[in-house]
């Protein structure tokens, strides 16, 4: 097998490699900017610079040339080269700034330029704290600066588009967003404009940088030049956790990570997973983060003389403990949620079982011709696949209609959905029956009919299972908060530098924002309970290997299996 | 006016690598009124060579493997061998091919292909078309920079002339080897002359120079094969072809042989474009091609191709050829031959602010060092014109160079850092006098 000697270190490789991409996977840090896995390679920071040489071959035996010790003689190339750009080749000696004085110089003296017109305003700066500028600097850079001139002046503050923000100053001309829209989202909406030093990106003349994928040049923006016009200075980078999870606007269930600050979602950023995502993320995603954090209902209710009036956690479970006992089969109707994780809907669909009802069916939620053969789907769920999956198929109107219109349904029960507020049923529908809802925001049309309001954690709030259009079953994570669900056992929430290093008594332990809510895998079991039916397990992660003992199309999902980047299921053919 | 070529110096003692360069007969530029009509070009035997090529049968391997036996380096600046050059392109297949003349002529004080099409085109398009046929080539790019408007213009009348006599065209001579001429224009950027970043410019892309590996020949414009070449370059083969490759390699300088055109401009009597062999000693260009330093001052500087080529001590040049080897023992290099000529009333730091303006100007900003380093220089050397530099920025300033030079895409950084580390070291007592004296004496320092 081909060997490389990096830093004195033989090894073997395969195949054809960078050698930046050689050792970043190896885990030894190359400073770069320019360079992305995804993308072309222009070499145009220059920073990855290693000193490179190959053993000295005698030309007329084409045997390699030995010193006095037998040690084969190297032949370095006259100049520093790019390690972004160069091919891995048998045989070959590289050196890096940890064995090189003279490659650590030239990334010092890379840094020194790259600084000299950079405004260094990282104290007002959106990327300061994850920049790869400013961690490089400190890392890599000189103490100062010799530049003592006034640094070039470009246009601060520009909107290039509804949502990314141009500050030209903070540039280092990387090109990662211009090859982003060139290359990957292909809508060739961004160029360099300028010459040399006064060089920045820009849309040409007339257009706006409107591209639906348009805020992944601010994830791969190496510096604070692009920055979200909705996020920015909302928060400082170590104000906030990040929990790696899943998006839920579509079906694709496109990897992220969730930034909370005082138990609010205030951003969401790509997150790497070649099976689903790779390393973007559409920008619907990232938009609408306040429908996580606004309007949330906060407490159960019960329905008491026409009104719906706060109750507590026990009251509100015996009441709909009390409309399900006695009510059978037909008598009966389960709305499950393709919003909601796979754990939930199979405890409904036990639930369901148990009370001889027929399976439980949701709501679709379909935009049709939104699809973009990427990263965005028709449907607008997070779960549909999984749904199906479990035999719980998508809710035909008219037959949900004429159910209810028979007389013979006593008890509409619906988990995380709207089926009034998304057409499938009418308000009128409701009137004779009674409802029991688990809703997870104020705005829930349907919550006018219900009797027992059941406020449930959201996507960002729970640890489940979805399956996305692909049939991929990922896990997600507690990003945030809620009152009820003590923070240290999940054990799973993204911590912030604040959750990491500050006492309990610090100001940042609030219980602002906490909604009064409950995971339905904490919820169903209540319920359960009270129509004498064991559904108690110790957490979702025994409920999914239920689910995986149970049905052959969750062969292997386990939460080890899972992990971050989630696995893929066998096909089930089911029709999604 | 009769002047010597002793004076001022001891040139006569020295040997010249031209030859007997008084006797020189010109052939890129004969003098010959109205060359650059395609008539009197006829008249003169010209296109000759190509329908020699053409009607003769020659393999296009033999139209090569003569070039590269006359020894024809490239005239653009890097001296580079031009038939082992179109030896790299790779075997035909059923994709184009490309041909690029690069007529971008941007380095200061370099202003010869200009003349060339300006009163030569045919031998020009005729080196063209032997060139495309040796590489079986269908379409060549001549890029002419803006800035030549009218040269532009002249070009393409001239052109549309030799198409309307089937020299250019399809089916040229009545064989089935055919070619396409372009001529493109270029918007006034110095990168453009760099070769990938010209392509990159046809393409119709930003001139950001391209990493090589691939180079041209593999993944040239549109990722074709592609070969550049200079225009003088391109305008040596025709005469390469019809009067033998020997000829040529016995012109001049052994390593670099061959007619050349230099274009010497500044402080001489008769300053402009001269053909003579390559090897000219250069103390003969100035003293008795171009008649004698302006007023009878005294040399003081010569820069020998360009202006990134490091500049010359009037002391260093006893002696100095016109050649790749002799330059590069002096301590400069031949580059484009475009010789700046500077007078002992030359300001060598304002000298050396201007050239630090151009490159800085030209940057095209791709890569950090060149980007950000370009700038700097040139903001170092405007401070020290101005009397507010200090004795330190000298040394920032050869330290910068270091951090330029070789860490970037392509030479610009180089071009940029050479004229600075060069200057300041053979002409640092100017420097030295505009700087601030030191506010504490060194005596001071040393015995503290």
């Amino acid at each position: 097998m081909p060997k490389v000697t990096i830093d004195n270190e033989v090894l073997e490789f395969d195949g054809q490699h960078k050698l930046l991409q050689l050792c970043l996977d190896r885990g030894q840090e190359l400073p770069h900017f320019c360079y992305h896995p995804a993308m072309s390679v222009p070499a145009n920071c220059r920073q990855c610079l290693v000193k490179v040489g190959m053993p000295k071959v005698d030309r007329a035996t084409r045997e390699p040339v030995l010193d006095e010790d037998g040690n084969p003689v190297i032949q370095y190339f006259p100049k520093l080269q790019t390690s972004c750009s160069l091919d891995v080749t048998d045989g070959m000696v590289v050196h890096t700034h940890r064995t090189d004085e003279l490659v650590s110089r030239a990334q010092r003296d890379n840094l020194e330029l790259l600084l000299i017109n950079h405004p260094l305003d990282c104290p007002i700066c959106d990327q300061a704290g994850h920049c790869p500028l400013q961690n490089q600097a400190y890392k890599y850079g000189p103490e100062g600066s010799r530049f003592e001139f006034r640094k070039v002046k470009k246009p601060k503050a520009v909107p290039l588009g509804p949502r990314v923000m141009l500050d030209g100053e903070r540039c280092i001309n990387c090109t990662r967003c211009v090859r982003f829209t060139d290359e990957i989202s292909k809508s060739h909406q961004l160029t360099i404009i300028g010459r040399g030093v006064r060089n920045y990106p820009m849309t040409p003349p007339g257009m706006e940088f409107d591209d639906p994928y348009s805020m992944n040049v601010i994830d791969i923006c190496p510096v604070g030049a692009l920055t979200s016009i909705d996020f920015r200075f909302k928060a400082r980078a170590w104000e906030v956790s990040k929990t790696p999870s899943i998006t839920a606007t579509n079906a694709k269930g496109s990897n992220c990570f969730y930034w909370v600050k005082d138990n609010r979602i205030v951003n969401v950023t790509a997150r790497e997973n070649a099976d689903v995502n790779g390393f973007w993320l559409p920008d619907e995603d990232r938009l609408n983060t306040d429908r996580f954090n606004d309007n949330r209902p906060d407490g159960p209710k019960v329905r008491m003389g026409g009104q719906l009036v706060d109750a507590s956690w026990d009251e509100a479970y015996d009441a709909a403990g009390a409309l399900l006992r006695g009510v059978t089969g037909k008598d009966v109707l389960f709305i499950g949620s393709a919003h909601a994780s796979v754990e939930d809907n199979y405890l409904l669909t036990r639930l369901a079982a148990h009370l001889n009802a027929d399976a439980p069916v949701y709501v679709p939620h379909v935009v049709a011709g939104a699809d973009d053969d990427w990263l965005v789907t028709d449907d607008k769920t997070p779960n549909a696949a999984g749904c199906e999956r479990l035999g719980i198929h998508p809710a035909d109107p008219a037959v949900l209609k004429s159910r209810l219109a028979s007389g013979d349904v006593k008890v509409v029960y619906v988990m995380d959905d709207d089926p009034v507020g998304a057409g499938v049923l009418a308000a009128n529908d409701l009137d004779d029956v009674a409802v029991i809802l688990h809703h997870s925001h104020t705005t829930n049309t349907t919550l006018a009919s219900a009797d027992v309001a059941l406020p449930s954690a959201m996507i960002v709030e729970t640890i489940g299972t979805f399956v996305n259009t692909d049939g991929h079953a990922q896990r997600v994570r507690p990003a945030k908060a809620i009152k009820g669900v003590n923070r240290s056992l999940m054990m799973e929430m993204g911590k912030s530098r604040l959750d990491e290093h500050a006492t309990p008594f610090d100001r940042w332990s609030v219980e602002d924002n906490k909604v009064s809510c409950q995971p339905g895998w904490e919820a169903l079991p209540a319920i359960a309970g009270r129509v004498s039916l064991d559904l108690k397990f110790k957490g979702p992660k025994q409920v999914m290997a239920q689910v995986a003992a149970d049905h052959s199309a969750f062969e292997g999902a386990t939460y080890e299996a899972m992990g971050l980047s989630g696995v893929r299921l066998v096909e089930s053919g089911a029709v999604v | 006016m009769e002047v010597t070529s002793s004076s001022g110096t001891s040139s006569g003692k020295a040997t010249s690598n031209a030859g007997n360069w008084k006797e020189y007969e010109r052939v890129l530029l004969p003098p010959v009124k109205d060359l650059h009509k395609l008539d009197v070009y006829e008249d003169k035997g010209g296109y000759a060579a190509l329908r020699e090529v053409l009607t003769g049968k020659w393999e296009p391997a033999t139209v090569a493997d003569t070039v590269k036996a006359s020894g024809l380096r490239g005239r653009g600046g890097a001296s580079f061998n031009t038939g082992l050059k179109w030896t790299f392109m790779p075997p035909v297949d059923d994709g184009p091919r490309y041909l690029c003349c690069n007529g971008d002529e941007s380095e200061p004080g370099t202003f010869k292909d200009r003349q060339l099409m300006e009163y030569n085109p045919h031998l020009v398009f005729e080196g063209i078309l032997i060139a495309c046929y040796a590489m079986s080539i269908t379409t060549c790019y001549l890029y002419i920079r803006g800035e030549y408007a009218d040269w532009i213009t002249h070009m393409e009348r001239e052109l549309e002339k030799a198409y309307a006599r089937g020299y250019v065209g399809k089916n040229i001579f009545g064989t089935d080897f055919s070619t396409d001429i372009v001529i493109h224009k270029g918007a006034g950027a110095y990168i453009c002359g760099e070769e990938t970043s010209l392509m990159e410019s046809l393409e119709g892309k930003r001139a950001y120079p391209r990493i090589k590996p691939p180079f041209p020949a593999q993944f040239g414009c549109w990722g074709r094969p592609t070969t550049i070449n200079n225009v003088e370059t391109l305008a040596c083969v025709p005469l390469i072809i019809s009067r033998g490759a020997d000829w040529f390699a016995g012109l001049g300088a052994k390593t670099l042989p061959g007619p050349v055109l230099y274009g010497i401009s500044g402080h001489v009597n008769r300053p402009g474009v001269y053909e003579y062999p390559t090897g000219m000693l250069i103390s003969d260009l100035i003293y008795d091609v171009c008649r004698g330093m302006r007023n009878d001052k005294k040399l003081k500087a010569v820069v020998p191709g360009g202006s990134s080529t490091p500049p010359l001590r009037a002391d260093m040049i006893d002696g100095i050829c016109m050649d790749a080897d002799s330059l590069r023992e002096a301590g400069s290099m031949m580059g484009t031959a475009g010789m700046l000529v500077m007078d002992e009333d030359t300001d060598m730091v304002k000298w050396l602010r201007r050239v630090s303006h151009f490159y800085h100007h030209e940057s095209c900003g791709q890569c950090t060092p060149c980007r950000e380093g370009t700038g700097w220089l040139e903001r170092l050397v405007a401070k020290i014109d101005e009397g507010e530099g200090n004795l330190r920025d000298l040394d920032l300033l050869i330290d910068l160079c270091s951090e330029m030079e070789g860490r970037t895409v392509c030479a610009l950084a180089d071009a940029a850092a050479w004229p600075v580390r060069y200057t300041l070291d053979r002409f640092r007592d100017e420097f030295e006098a505009k700087c601030r004296p030191s506010s504490v004496p060194v005596t001071q320092l040393v015995t503290a």
